[in-house]
């Protein structure tokens, strides 16, 4: 389980990137990108994600379909 | 306080314009000498019959060592009622839905029509430009005058509703309950550090246009993914 940013929807305000507790979030060449491999959805840390919660953008960050 | 004593609003912010445009004057100066050329209490007839002469010798002269030019210009302010100022109206390009593939429609807040100067709440006028990467077309300036007298909440749904065509709005300032109507109309805000020239604005943005947008950019420009992912290759490659 992990989250992804949506490319075409993201504005790369970097709003994201200090809120995860695990370090999932880095700037990429074209936007910013969630590593699949760490991210957790923020289970264990807060009930909901954290990305998902500072994001001023609807429907930017969403779950990977398994 | 009779009604007779009450300065227009208008009037009296006027008269502190003019002051200002005088070397050491304060509304109290000029008011002082405005009663002694057409005594209480004063009203736009009355400041209309004013000229040059009469405001230089009231009041035994109080007027008489400052330059006719500057009275001039104090004149012409006391006269001229505030909308109707100086700003001169740029002209509005044709423009046809369709004529400029691959460009963006952009609002800019702005009072005084050069500047990016406005607060989104409160600038007198938004500039609509159309912008593609070689040519920029200013194709509609939407006034906010009609919006006076609605409430605090209202009032900026409604101007975020006159610019809902745009993709983008760049502004001086903007609150952020403003913000959240902006984005929920699918409009992008940008606020600038500072006021910045619209000519300068729009440079910077032909010149990312030109290169390679941003995906959300593209998105709104109306290119498609594929093009898309051609810009992302070239940007990882």
């Amino acid at each position: 389980m992990a989250l992804y940013i949506v490319e075409a929807d993201c504005i790369s305000c970097g709003d994201c990137l200090p809120v995860c507790p695990t370090d999932s979030i880095t700037e990429g060449a074209i936007v910013f990108k969630i590593d699949k491999k760490s991210c957790t959805e923020c289970e264990g840390d807060f009930d909901i994600p954290q990305c998902v919660k500072v994001c001023p953008i609807d429907n930017c960050i969403l779950p990977l379909e398994a | 306080m009779s009604s007779q004593d009450i300065l227009l609003r208008d009037l009296a912010l006027r008269i502190g314009l003019a002051a200002r445009a005088l070397p050491d004057t304060d509304a109290k100066r000029l008011f002082t000498v405005l009663t002694d050329c057409v005594s209480l209490p004063i009203t736009e007839d009355k400041i209309g019959s004013i000229n040059l002469k009469t405001l230089k010798t009231a009041q035994a002269g109080e007027f008489s060592n400052i330059d006719d030019a500057l009275l001039k210009k104090a004149l012409h302010i006391l006269k001229h009622s505030i909308e109707t100022g100086d700003i001169q109206k740029p002209d509005i390009d044709n423009y046809i839905e369709g004529d400029m593939p691959g460009s963006v429609r952009i609002a800019c807040a702005s009072n005084d029509a050069i500047n990016i100067d406005g607060h989104f709440g409160s600038c007198s006028q938004f500039l609509i430009y159309q912008v593609s990467a070689e040519e920029t077309r200013l194709i509609d300036i939407r006034s906010t005058n009609s919006l006076d007298g609605l409430d605090r909440e209202d009032k900026n749904k409604y101007r975020a509703e006159l610019i809902q065509d745009c993709q983008v709005i760049y502004m001086a300032s903007v609150g952020g309950p403003a913000a959240a109507k902006i984005v929920k109309l699918g409009i992008h805000p940008m606020k600038l550090s500072g006021t910045e020239a619209i000519t300068d604005i729009i440079d910077q943005l032909q010149t990312v246009i030109s290169g390679t947008p941003p995906p959300w950019l593209a998105k709104v420009m109306g290119i498609d993914a594929i093009n898309r992912f051609r810009f992302e290759r070239e940007a990882t490659g």
